[in-house]
């Protein structure tokens, strides 16, 4: 027993589990830690050899008197109800289609899965493509069947968001299809027999066993598009730098910009520590629920 | 479900119209790549063409984006061993081994999966300049380790779990000790899990685009990087910037296939086995 112990007790697990750790430490914690500190001083990249003043909170405060927060937090949000929302809506017509089928699924899963493993910058260029106003494929087709063309999409301030949101459909609903889809295939067959008998249609089963069942899926699909949506960065900084204007300016690009367009060092730690706070409150919320149903 | 003729056919409807609208903007690039400028830049769609090579060799010839192609490779590669072998063993602590505070670790490991990107690259940007490994394929690996280590943590240990408890123990009896029937049973036994978790490294690293974008350097710099230098100039290059396009795509598609099975588990931390 003695033997058994000490070559697979504590201590073995412990020392497996510790480069993991010590890896995570230096590489998350270290950074984060050393990025609230900093966030304490004000200094620019280009200042180099000066001293730092010390500035306490002020970043922070600065950052709510910022009215450029306030303009990329509301297109981030936009951003985030906009695409998540129909990302989860046709995600769930499309699961709930797929489930239908008899025949292809197979085939059909592993085309739908495409989009969500290709770099987001190369969907940036797909898109930037196919939304070109003079040669894309959106304005061939829309000129072809008599519909407006030549709409510069990421170039006009009121459909340039709309525009990022479409890439964002377009790249991770599969995900949503998938995820809800795996939830519907483990819904017990018998659920479905005792509805039929009690004469229940199509929808009414969609509606009464299918969507109470796939709740956890739901959950789990708000969690990671959420968080993702909400640091979006690299089809905005492709595609349009923020602009027109300030019309696709988001969280993360703004701190972005602060920091490696504007050098203002300081201030952007505290903006990137304003995220991750962010960030880690909307997701402790869906983690809870996602703990009470037992799917983390 | 099966009951109703109309709407089987609806169904059958609904995910072909969502698969053409996954494939269009795919196969349009595809087609960008093999044609001439003049079929490109047309107001009028252009179906039938004559399909040229040339937009890859200049790729691959004037523009060296087999360089980028090299670069991604390196990093892919060095953070998916990195995070693997680091990875692996803490998982199956956290699977198979009395721990105080399991959850808590695990816990700890998931949580790193919302600290995103931004908050990172600020901080570690200032600290490589320190350490003067900017630009260096060091600087990327480790960045890249940030996102693939809890990754392998998570599934490894889904894997493990699933794992029938009685073939370790067996080894246990047998003589071996725990790192024994960790190494030689264990292990071997989730051989598929672990190729899937290393495929997804590899997709995740070769897709990452703002810790490149603010670490790499010249020599360093990774294909999504070399996507991106194309796109936004004034004079795009529409069939260079496609055929680059599919060249980072086609590995991409490869390994995504090969590991289908586990890439929503993967995606999900392992909440959801598919």
């Amino acid at each position: 027993m003695t033997g058994r112990r000490a070559s697979g007790g504590r201590g073995l697990g412990y020392g497996m589990l510790a480069p993991a750790l010590a890896v995570l430490a230096g590489l998350i914690l270290g950074p984060l830690v050393y990025s609230a500190v900093l966030s304490a001083y004000e200094w620019k990249l280009t200042d180099i050899g000066l001293p730092k003043p010390f500035v306490g909170l002020d970043n922070y405060t600065r950052l709510f008197d910022d009215p450029m927060v306030g303009v990329a937090l509301r297109n981030t949000v936009l951003y985030v109800v906009g695409s998540v929302g129909a990302e989860l809506v046709l995600g769930f017509v499309v699961a709930a289609a797929l489930f239908e089928m008899t025949k292809g699924r197979k085939l059909a899963n592993a085309l739908i899965l495409l989009p969500m493993i290709i770099a987001p910058v190369i969907t940036a260029l797909l898109w930037r493509y196919l939304l070109d106003p003079q040669f894309g494929l959106v304005s061939q087709l829309s000129g072809a069947v008599g519909l407006p063309s030549g709409i510069g999409w990421f170039g006009e301030s009121n459909l340039a968001l709309p525009a990022l949101m479409v890439v964002d459909i377009w790249q991770w609903t599969p995900f949503v299809v998938l995820i809800l889809h795996a939830g519907m295939l483990s819904i017990g067959e018998e659920q479905f027999e005792a509805a039929r008998v009690d004469g229940a249609g199509h929808l009414r089963i969609l509606q009464r066993i299918v969507l109470p069942a796939i709740v956890p899926q739901i959950l789990l699909v708000l969690l990671f598009r959420t968080m993702d949506t909400y640091r979006i960065f690299d089809t905005v900084f492709v595609l349009t730098k923020g602009g027109p204007g300030t019309a696709t300016e988001t969280i993360g690009l703004y701190t972005y910009r602060t920091g490696f367009s504007y050098f203002d060092m300081g201030y952007a730690m505290a903006l990137s520590i304003f995220i991750l706070v962010t960030v880690v409150v909307i997701s402790t919320v869906y983690v809870r629920l996602l703990r009470r149903r037992e799917v983390l | 479900m099966k009951t109703n003729r109309g709407w089987t056919v609806a169904s059958y409807a609904i995910v072909a119209a969502f698969l053409v609208g996954v494939l269009v903007p795919i196969a349009a690039v595809v087609l960008n790549s093999f044609k001439q400028p003049n079929d490109i830049f047309s107001s009028t769609l252009k179906l039938a063409f004559s399909p040229t090579l040339d937009n890859y060799s200049k790729v691959l010839g004037q523009l060296q984006f087999q360089d980028f192609l090299v670069n991604s490779t390196v990093v892919a590669a060095g953070s998916t061993v990195l995070s693997i072998v680091v990875g692996v063993p803490a998982a199956y602590a956290l699977a198979r081994l009395p721990l105080r505070g399991r959850e808590l670790w695990a816990g700890a490991i998931l949580f790193t999966r919302m600290v995103p990107a931004v908050a990172l690259v600020v901080p570690m940007y200032v600290i490589f300049q320190r350490l003067e490994l900017l630009g260096s394929y060091t600087a990327l690996i480790a960045a890249h380790t940030t996102f693939n280590l809890p990754i392998v943590v998570w599934m490894m240990r889904s894997f493990f779990e699933e794992l029938p408890p009685d073939l370790e123990e067996a080894a246990l009896v047998d003589g071996a000790n725990r790192l024994g029937a960790f190494i030689r049973v264990a292990v071997p036994l989730t051989a598929p899990g672990l190729a899937a978790t290393s495929v997804l490294c590899l997709l995740f690293s070769w897709n990452e685009f703002l810790f490149a974008l603010v670490l790499s350097g010249r020599g360093t710099q990774t294909v999504p990087i070399g996507v991106a230098s194309f796109i936004g100039t004034v004079s795009v290059d529409w069939g260079g910037s496609s055929a680059a396009a599919v060249l980072a795509m086609l590995p991409v598609f490869v390994l995504g296939l090969a590991a289908q099975r586990f890439l929503v588990r993967g995606l999900t931390f392992g909440a959801v086995k598919g």
